[in-house]
């Protein structure tokens, strides 16, 4: 546990080195937010769509911003260069479980994300006036579903970025996981817009966890029962993800081959 | 003409070398396909429930949005060097353009091919004919002419914008580009109709870098709709000031560049 700690302290302290990544990853999430703000201005100033009203879509749309900001720094643009540079050895005679260190550094990197996106809900609520905060027990539900958005965030990253074991095409593979999991989470549109079979995909797949469920909860469009029913599959995705992600982990390994040293 | 020949064998030999790699290819071309594919289902699910925005109809936007893929895969596929200019300037790599005899830019811009610029054509292509297939405009020949030059202008725009900003590097020694992919990304906002974002947007997309004419303005022309479309026709003009523009940004550049040193 010590390690861990340290790593994620080591991570902290060297996040502004990131920035740049931070900031291509930021850039996406930020232009999707402004624009996706201007669309939906537009269409509900004239009337409800599917029951949305401008400030919940407003609310919607900044907790998308948020949800796609968390765990960006964490560079898995590092762990797929190691693993395509063979670097990828070195963290493997270190006596640390090679996930959870990932984990530890994706944790680590979490306080700079979190001033970000303190900085543009700010500003957007300053631009476009106020949203409502749910009641107690939604709002704890809300921070729990956040919380686990962002173990589930990294597994979706961490096992996408495993892939590096099979393909040199780190760009395409990372390509295909934003706009899949752009549409699926409901961070492009809110999943009740899509086909209903499309929409049941996608509330039971685990990107539905990304977006879609803290966002619903925060609104209040999801109740008692029906919310924490979506908090647990949120939940039972990370566990999935975590143990399959070892899976993964053991069969890329024997893939592995570095030349030299 | 030697220019355009030498251009294509430079991209050819890149693009030979790609292929070796066939599995990498296909994963790249299945990710920018559905790159595409997301935003057409994203329209489509929008433009179910709402029949227009700001009066533009699903068939209108779906124009934009493949306009803009259009102009991004032709500048992915035939000049995607220019993102590699920041490199090529930060370790001293434009010492060997330098002494070429073949223009600097254009040796840069074939240094590598991104062969997801062919799958965002075809996707634009399809997205702006599905687009003209189910809009009322009454072809004339002349009006047929005009399209082809707004295409083409349109494209001449991106790339001039890419050209520019990625010539911004001589000035920020930055390795990479951030400030191009910044202004790259920014542009994504030109796929939605210029007409529902606030003054000070419109201002930026439509004037400072013109992205609106890359999408907005030579479909809001060529569909009569909105009420600003004459504008659309200043597109070959923008397009024009754009490429000279970028010429002369690159050539200050290039009077800052210092060797690496080695």
């Amino acid at each position: 546990m010590r390690s861990y700690r340290a790593l994620i302290r080591a991570t902290a302290k060297a996040a502004l080195a990131y920035r740049f990544s931070l900031l291509l990853g930021l850039g996406a999430v930020l232009v999707q937010l402004v624009a996706l703000l201007a669309v939906w201005r537009v269409i509900l100033a004239e009337s409800t769509v599917n029951g949305f009203t401008w400030p919940q879509m407003r609310a919607y749309l900044l907790v998308a911003f948020a949800a796609g900001t968390v765990v960006s720094l964490l560079g898995d643009f590092r762990m797929a260069f190691r693993i395509l540079d063979g670097d990828v050895a070195l963290d493997l005679v270190k006596p640390i479980d090679y996930q959870k260190a990932r984990f530890a550094e994706a944790v680590g990197g979490l306080w700079i994300e979190l001033i970000l996106i303190g900085v543009v809900v700010g500003a957007t609520l300053a631009l476009t006036g106020g949203v409502d905060t749910p009641a107690a027990p939604a709002l704890a539900l809300f921070v729990t579903s956040m919380l686990l958005l962002v173990p589930l965030k990294f597994l979706i990253v961490y096992v996408s970025t495993l892939t590096c074991f099979w393909t040199q095409n780190y760009m395409g593979v990372q390509w295909a996981r934003l706009a899949v999991v752009n549409l699926l989470s409901g961070a492009l549109i809110p999943l009740a817009y899509l086909p209903g079979w499309l929409a049941a995909v996608a509330q039971w797949s685990p990107f539905a966890g990304l977006t879609s469920t803290p966002a619903l909860i925060f609104l209040g469009r999801v109740d008692g029962r029906h919310a924490l029913q979506l908090v647990a599959v949120q939940l039972g995705w990370v566990v999935v993800l975590w143990f399959g992600a070892r899976l993964v982990w053991r069969a890329g390994l024997r893939r592995l081959t570095v030349n030299g040293g | 003409m030697r220019t355009v020949r030498l251009y294509l064998r430079l991209l050819g030999a890149h693009f030979r070398s790609l292929l070796e790699y066939e599995a990498d290819f296909v994963i790249l071309v299945v990710a920018t396909v559905l790159m595409q594919v997301v935003n057409i289902v994203f329209l489509a699910a929008l433009f179910a429930k709402v029949p227009a925005l700001n009066g533009w109809t699903f068939w209108s936007v779906l124009m934009m949005f493949g306009a803009v893929a259009l102009a991004e895969g032709v500048g992915s596929l035939f000049f995607d060097g220019m993102w590699s200019l920041a490199w090529q300037i930060n370790r001293g790599e434009l010492d060997y353009f330098l002494v070429r005899p073949y223009p600097v830019a254009l040796q840069s811009s074939s240094a590598k091919i991104g062969v997801n610029g062919l799958s965002n054509i075809v996707m634009g292509i399809i997205m702006i004919g599905t687009g003209l297939a189910h809009v009322d405009i009454a072809w004339t020949p002349w009006r047929v002419l005009l399209g082809a030059l707004l295409l083409i202008s349109s494209v001449v725009i991106k790339l001039s914008i890419n050209l520019a900003t990625n010539a911004v590097s001589f000035w920020l020694s930055s390795p990479t580009p951030l400030f191009a992919f910044a202004m790259h990304q920014v542009g994504d906002l030109a796929r939605f109709p210029l007409s529902i974002y606030p003054i000070a947007l419109k201002a930026a997309l439509g004037a400072v870098l013109p992205f609106a004419f890359i999408s907005f303005f030579p479909v809001a022309y060529l569909l009569d709709t909105g009420q600003s479309r004459w504008i659309g026709l200043l597109t070959p003009l923008v397009a024009a000031y754009c490429a000279v523009a970028a010429a002369v940004i690159f050539k200050r550049g290039m009077r800052r560049y210092e060797s690496a040193g080695n």
